[in-house]
């Protein structure tokens, strides 16, 4: 076939020459016709068709030419509405069977293939489901240029080539002489504005690599946006090869700042590099800086990236989080939320009117306890609050700490680790604060600080490691507590950092067998979170033999299912490389073998989508369980965990939870409200709101509870009024259950988490990246808040500050090239899905103007409202660095 | 000699020189004096860990010009409080029930909600539970049956576990009792216990109680409960045909109230409650003719020296007269105030008593309103007041009205009363029947909140929500109340019979007042 081209190339000027005659002729023939049939055209025009079909079959070439010539060009310039079947095609319909026998019956030559052309093109509407019969004969036609029979016959053809592909494929045939045809068809359909169509043809004919050679600088963004966005519904290993060809296409065509975020997605940090290396402009490698930044990943930057020493400390402080603290506070400054804000402020019990609880004098440690969580959820990073740190200023240092005090025992481990979530990400005056707690006497009090220390690190790095230096001597202490704080700190400090300091220090409690139970689930769990998403084989091997060890009473404890979670965590998102470890966990103890199994199914296909694993867990919660087995709970957290990867499988989701509620047992229906939860985490979703609202009434208290808890996690940190209200009315209607109203109080703090300025949602960039060390803290919790009464209302509530992993600040933040703030006005609006949309679509709706910083709620985007400024970031969240417009002129 | 940079805080020294031949405490020394945090406090972050004080400088490999962080403060190091607070947790079970602030519920033991909303509006009434506290095990006398001594031993013992606990209390005991000395409340379908009537439950146990407690406290004390909850009723029975008119006076232990279709308010009911037509024969005209009786009360529960209010018991019931047929209009919604004036029905006797000490509980109130008057005025204004009393002669009833502010004043002890009740318990019920549905009650706590004691669940109410218990189409409780009312309709249609049902079928609207005097003051 490849030997046909040349004629075919030549054919097309032949052609032009010949026009001239035939349509002469053409026309002198149809005044005939009219003469006898005036009135109607149509009918002269079917008569004039019938006569060429019989001058097809004449003997005589040029006859045959002619005919063919012409009915060439009555289709073609047959124009006709969109809904009908053009004339033409209509009047040949009769004929298509007496032309196909014809050309059976035709020698070989170029007539033949014209023919062949004429035949493809009535095939569009004539050929049987099934023949193809439009592809075969374009294949034996002249394969002259396909868009001059129009769109559809395109269209039609690209869809039969799919077929077609697939059966070549499946009897083993060549399909050389198909990609010709799928190349003319994609260049096409990229000249034509209809990307979708032709990435669509390429992803059939399993060749995407062909797209790089047709884009171009107009349609390549729409073509990646087309490939990104449907890689979330490709199988594996589609997606990544879709992911892939966007990259490549984006580092052709430097949109780096966009191939950085399919390398963040790809988790490949060769991309990473690579995008690094792409350019010399050191402001867009800031830009990059802030992007790695937002989303956790431990980069050390050497001299291929950047060679100038004092550039790569100011990009490398950048990567370290460093400049966090100080962005978000310039944030808070400008919203006017400086303020401390007190529990009593968030309570808001003068709206509870009339039921306001018997305020009694005595203080109730647990109510107490509460405060301490809600005053560190609602001052997070501020620096300042009115409980912890409010008397350590004052000279009088006897009575600071006089708060500490109102709390008791592991209480106390609360609350002095409250004061590093109230000083989050100020690592210099944060540890300052922190120090003194660690010369108390009290063991909680140390083991507190020691934590707190930990989450003031958390997500920051810092050259002399702080946090390592002060945790690393306080593991080997006698008592558990103060070893449990040191562990829980460094693990929260270093998650996702990979630290080998960690490891080699925590994997000695992994394997030793007298190890403490609570101390060996601290121990995994922080190695599962320094090593998130590593697969490191040494880690999972320790955490399998501690499992394997363990007495079966040890296995029944509650705390105890937070170690298959720390295996899991090693594999997060990780796909199949959790199998060997999988089958491993098969010969678990029966115990603890289908939950662990669960659990690393769950975690591994983590934000994947993964449709096939979100059935099979579906299929898990369907059972009716043997008393005693608990693996369900994982299972609905596991759907949870896979389907929120994009919006259709996270709306699937929810309506699926509702049949589990509706139909499951009791232990899946304990665990719906917080799938719900992480569904629809920081995003208040009005349906979701109004089921878990009606679960927080359910008579099972570990269902209200977790409803509770889950309230607090889809309003986390939006201020939501109606779930704030919502949540007042709980607390009266639970004001004498203790463990419900603690719940109430932690929602509470969670809803007006860092006054409203912070994020829980691991989902960051448009919704596109998940930042696993966010996903892994969050993992942690609700697995932990599966065992409510036990575990966070039991003496491990201070598990409840790993949520600081995922706690980001929802901010869009301007600065110059100077990285100094600066105020533009932006839109803010609700995100619009413009994937494979015809023209330059709007990105956002219903938008109000704002200057920067601004607040972003859940689905809704920024985009600059002046042009005076180019963002080097097409996503405009966290830090934008915006260089000043050459081309941009005053018009004032 | 290396110098580096040290930070410390937000600070940075630059140019610190460290002598590697010297042991790092001598660094820190140096650092000391630049920051003030003693060598012991310093903790000094170097490759590998914290600075130790006895380490070897070469071996940390520290290089000119780089950056060491130091942490520590000079602050004082925090101290726990030599008294620590104490916890409401860590408290025994009696200290928490005052700090709960509300009394424990009572576990349902199978359709026993009428017994259980029953006993909590008793519950509430202290003068009750002191006379039952000073009731002995022995102090039964021969008239009383054993039943009754069983029960009000029962009966104490349950209030004072009721007092003591935080956790709902299991009546069993006092459910045997019960269901010994009444048999009908014993009844049974279907193998278990039916629900019963609260009304009849209030009326049984009271009496039971009135026997008991009187002929155990001998001559000294009269009889507590006729105190408590006793009406004494001057009746005029007057026959329209003959004009025959006769007085009888009767003491009952609840006033009625029927509800029927022009009933709407409290009061109303009242009114029609003591107002009543009876066939009987009349001597003059020797064949039966309609009566009419007029009561009045002639004498208002009280109490003795030691408290200062007595409780008096309502109780509203449906008249059954209002037909069934009409029953759609007949939603009747009867309101209740929280305060009730009992003045209007009482005899003329009474309402002279009433009189000084209703004036003076007005002055009270008027000079809480900020309307202090001159004596003067507010003689006159007495006066004016005073007026329209028949009998009353101005200078008497200006003279009381100041005497007993004195006296209320110095003797705090002495009860005045006035005929004007708070409402302190609503007992509800809803549901089909008085055979099912079920029982709540709503009890005034003495800190002012209002509990709904649903069983074993004391629930904090809204005092606003008290009044909406009247089972009208309000919104807040409509929906609740409502299907109830049409419900109790059905019932009464049931059951009608043409006479009045002494325990009534219609729980809806049948709430039982315990009606507390205004405390002084």
């Amino acid at each position: 076939m490849a030997a046909d081209k040349n004629p075919s190339g030549s054919a097309g000027p032949e052609q032009a020459p010949q026009k001239q005659p035939p349509s002469k002729e053409h026309k002198k023939k149809k005044d005939e016709k009219k003469d006898e049939d005036l009135s109607d055209e149509d009918l002269a025009l079917k008569q004039q068709l019938e006569l060429y079909v019989e001058r097809v079959q004449d003997s005589d070439p040029g006859v045959q030419k002619l005919a063919l010539e012409s009915m060439r060009q009555e289709i073609r310039t047959a124009t006709s509405s969109m809904t009908s079947v053009p004339k033409p095609l209509k009047f040949l319909r009769p004929h298509y069977g007496t032309l196909k026998e014809y050309f059976e019956k035709m020698p070989e030559s170029d007539l033949k293939k014209y023919l062949a052309d004429i035949l493809s093109v009535l095939a569009l509407t004539m050929s049987a489901e099934g023949e193809r019969e439009s592809l075969k004969y374009r294949l034996l036609g002249s394969e002259g240029d396909i868009g001059s029979w129009g769109h559809e016959y395109v269209r039609n053809l690209a869809g039969e080539i799919a077929q077609e592909f697939q059966k070549r494929q499946y009897d083993d045939m060549p399909i050389d002489a198909l990609m010709e045809l799928v190349q003319q068809i994609v260049a096409f359909h990229m000249k034509h504005n209809a990307e979708p169509e032709a990435v669509d043809l390429l992803m059939e004919v399993e060749d995407l690599d062909l797209l790089v050679e047709y884009v171009d600088a107009t349609n390549y963004k729409r073509a990646c946006l087309y490939l990104t966005s449907s890689s979330s519904y490709l199988p594996s290993p589609d997606d990544i090869l879709a992911l892939d060809i966007a990259y490549t296409i984006y580092i052709k065509f430097e949109d780096l700042a966009s191939a950085l975020r399919i390398a963040l997605y790809l988790d490949n940090i060769q991309y990473v590099k690579q995008v690094y290396t792409s350019t010399e402009d050191l402001l867009l490698k800031k830009q990059f800086s802030y992007i790695i930044a937002r989303h956790g990943l431990a980069l050390e930057l050497d001299d291929d990236i950047v060679a100038d020493e004092s550039d790569r400390e100011a990009l490398q402080d950048i990567v370290n989080n460093a400049k966090l603290s100080e962005g978000y506070l310039t944030l808070a400054r400008d919203i006017e939320v400086m303020e401390p804000k007190s529990p009593e402020d968030i309570y808001k019990v003068h709206l509870i009117d009339g039921r306001a609880s018997a305020s009694s004098s005595l203080d109730s440690a647990r109510q107490n306890l509460a405060a301490t969580f809600v005053n560190a959820f609602v001052n997070a990073g501020f620096g300042q609050d009115k409980l912890m740190t409010v008397l350590s200023e004052s000279s009088t240092g006897g009575s600071s700490g006089s708060w500490l005090f109102k709390n008791k025992e592991h209480g106390k481990a609360s609350a002095a680790a409250s004061l590093g979530m109230i000083l989050l990400w100020d690592v210099d005056s944060g540890l300052a604060q922190i120090d003194k707690y660690l010369h108390s006497t009290d063991n909680h009090v140390v083991a507190g600080a020691l934590l707190g220390v930990g989450i003031v690190n958390c997500g920051i790095k810092n050259d002399c490691d702080p946090a390592l230096a002060v945790l690393i001597d306080y593991i080997n202490k006698e008592d558990t507590i103060i070893r449990i704080g040191a562990i829980l700190g460094l693990g929260i400090a270093y998650a996702g950092s990979h630290k080998e300091e960690v490891r080699s220090r925590l994997s000695q409690f992994l394997g030793d067998p007298k190890t403490p139970l609570e101390l060996l689930v601290f121990s995994a769990l922080s190695l599962g979170l320094v090593y998130v998403g590593s697969c490191s084989e040494e880690i999972a091997q320790s955490i399998i033999f501690a499992l394997m060890d363990r007495s079966d009473t040890e296995l029944g404890e509650p705390l105890t299912r937070l170690l298959p979670v720390a295996l899991g965590l090693l594999y997060l998102g990780k796909q199949e490389s959790v199998e060997a470890t999988a089958e491993v966990s098969k010969t678990f103890n029966e115990k603890i073998k289908k939950y662990c199994d669960v659990t690393l199914m769950s975690l591994a296909y983590a934000g994947t989508g993964n449709v096939l694993k979100v059935q099979r867990l579906l299929g898990i919660c369907s059972q009716h369980l043997d008393k005693g087995e608990t693996h369900q709970g994982p299972a609905v957290l596991g759907i949870a965990l896979i389907a929120m990867a994009e919006e259709l499988g996270l709306e699937m989701a929810v309506r699926s939870l509702e049949r589990l509620l509706q139909y499951g047992e009791q232990n899946i229906r304990r665990a719906v409200p917080l799938a719900l939860g992480m569904l629809c985490i920081s995003n208040p979703k009005v349906n979701v709101m109004d089921t878990l609202s009606r679960l927080s009434h359910d008579a099972d208290a570990d269902v209200s509870m977790a409803a509770i808890i889950s309230l607090g996690l889809i309003g986390a940190g939006t201020n939501n009024a109606r779930i704030a209200g919502m949540l007042r009315n709980l607390s009266s209607y639970y004001y004498k259950e203790a463990g419900h109203l603690f719940c109430v109080r932690i929602a509470q703090g969670l809803v007006h988490l860092g006054k409203g300025l912070l994020t829980l949602s691991p989902y960051h960039s448009d919704r596109f990246l998940l930042s696993p060390t966010a996903l892994a803290g969050l993992v942690i919790i609700l697995h932990a808040c599966l065992d409510m009464k036990s575990v966070i209302l039991g003496k491990y509530h201070y598990l409840l500050y790993i949520l600081v992993l995922a706690m980001q600040p929802r901010m869009m933040l301007t600065v110059d090239e100077k990285l100094k703030p600066l105020s533009v006005p932006v839109r803010v609006g609700q995100a619009v899905d413009v994937v494979g949309q015809a023209g330059r679509p709007k990105t956002i709706t219903g938008f109000q103007t704002h200057s920067t910083p601004v607040l972003l709620a859940a689905g809704e985007r920024a985009e600059l409202a002046t042009d005076k400024y180019i963002p080097l970031t097409p996503v405009l969240e966290g830090f934008v660095i915006l260089k000043e417009n050459p081309d941009y002129r005053d018009d004032h | 000699m290396p110098t580096v940079s040290v930070k410390w805080q937000k600070e940075l020294f630059p140019a610190v020189e460290i002598d590697t031949t010297q042991p790092p405490i001598v660094f820190k020394s140096q650092l000391y004096t630049l920051t003030g945090v003693p060598p012991e406090r310093q903790k000094i972050m170097v490759k590998g860990g914290l600075l130790k004080d006895d380490a070897d400088w070469s071996t940390l490999g520290v290089k000119d010009g780089q950056k060491l962080m130091m942490m520590g403060t000079a602050d004082e190091i925090v101290k726990a409080p030599e008294k620590g607070p104490v916890f409401m947790e860590d408290l025994p079970e009696e200290e928490q029930v005052v700090a709960v602030g509300h009394s424990a519920g009572l576990y349902n033991l199978g359709n026993t909600c009428y017994l259980n909303s029953t006993l909590q509006c008793l519950h509430l009434v202290p003068e009750l539970k002191s006379a039952l506290l000073s009731y002995t095990n022995s102090g039964r006398s021969n008239e009383l049956d054993q039943y009754s001594h069983l029960l009000t031993v029962a009966t104490r013992d349950l209030f004072s576990e009721l007092d003591r606990s935080i956790r709902p209390v299991a009546p069993l005991q006092f459910l045997t009792v019960l269901r010994k000395k009444f048999p009908q409340f014993a009844q049974q379908q279907n193998g278990t216990y039916m629900q019963q009537d609260a009304e009849e439950c209030w009326t049984q146990l009271i009496y039971a109680l009135s026997q008991s407690l009187r002929s155990s406290e001998s001559s000294e004390v009269p009889a507590a409960v006729k105190t408590l909850f006793g009406i004494d009723l001057v009746s005029r029975v007057h026959c329209a045909e003959s004009g025959e008119e006769s007085l009888e006076t009767e003491s009952i232990y609840a006033l009625k109230c029927h509800i029927s279709q022009d009933v709407n308010h409290l009061h109303e009911g009242l009114k029609h409650g003591l107002k009543s037509e009876l066939e009987k024969v009349s001597p003059s005209l020797g064949r039966s003719a309609i009566y009419t009786k007029e009561s009045r009360i002639s004498e208002l529960p009280r109490q003795d020296n030691v408290f200062d209010c007595s409780v008096c018991a309502f109780l509203l019931e449906k008249g059954v007269e209002s037909k069934g047929k009409n029953f759609a209009g007949n939603m009747s919604k009867v309101d209740y105030p929280l305060e009730l004036d009992v003045y209007e029905f009482c005899s003329e006797e009474l309402r002279q008593k009433l009189q000084a000490p209703r004036q003076m509980l007005r002055d009270i109130e008027n000079a809480k309103l900020g309307l202090k008057t001159q004596d003067k005025s507010n003689a006159s204004k007495a006066n004016e007041c005073n007026m329209p009393q028949p009998e009353g002669s101005v200078g008497n009833q200006g003279e009381p009205s100041s005497n007993s502010h004195d006296k209320a004043n110095s003797s705090d002890g002495k009860t005045q009363l006035t005929g004007i009740y708070d409402l302190v318990a609503v007992l509800t019920h809803k549901g089909r029947s008085a055979d099912s549905g079920h029982y709540v009650a709503w009890v005034k706590q003495e800190s002012g909140k209002w509990i709904q004691y649903d069983d074993n669940n004391p629930i904090l109410q809204r005092e606003e929500d008290i009044t909406k218990l009247s089972g009208g189409e309000d919104l807040n409780c409509a929906a609740y109340f409502t299907t109830e009312l049409i419900s109790t309709n059905d019932a009464s249609m049931l059951n009608v019979t043409g006479t009045w049902h002494i325990f009534a079928c219609i729980k809806l609207a049948s709430c039982e007042f315990g009606v507390e005097e205004r405390v002084w003051m």
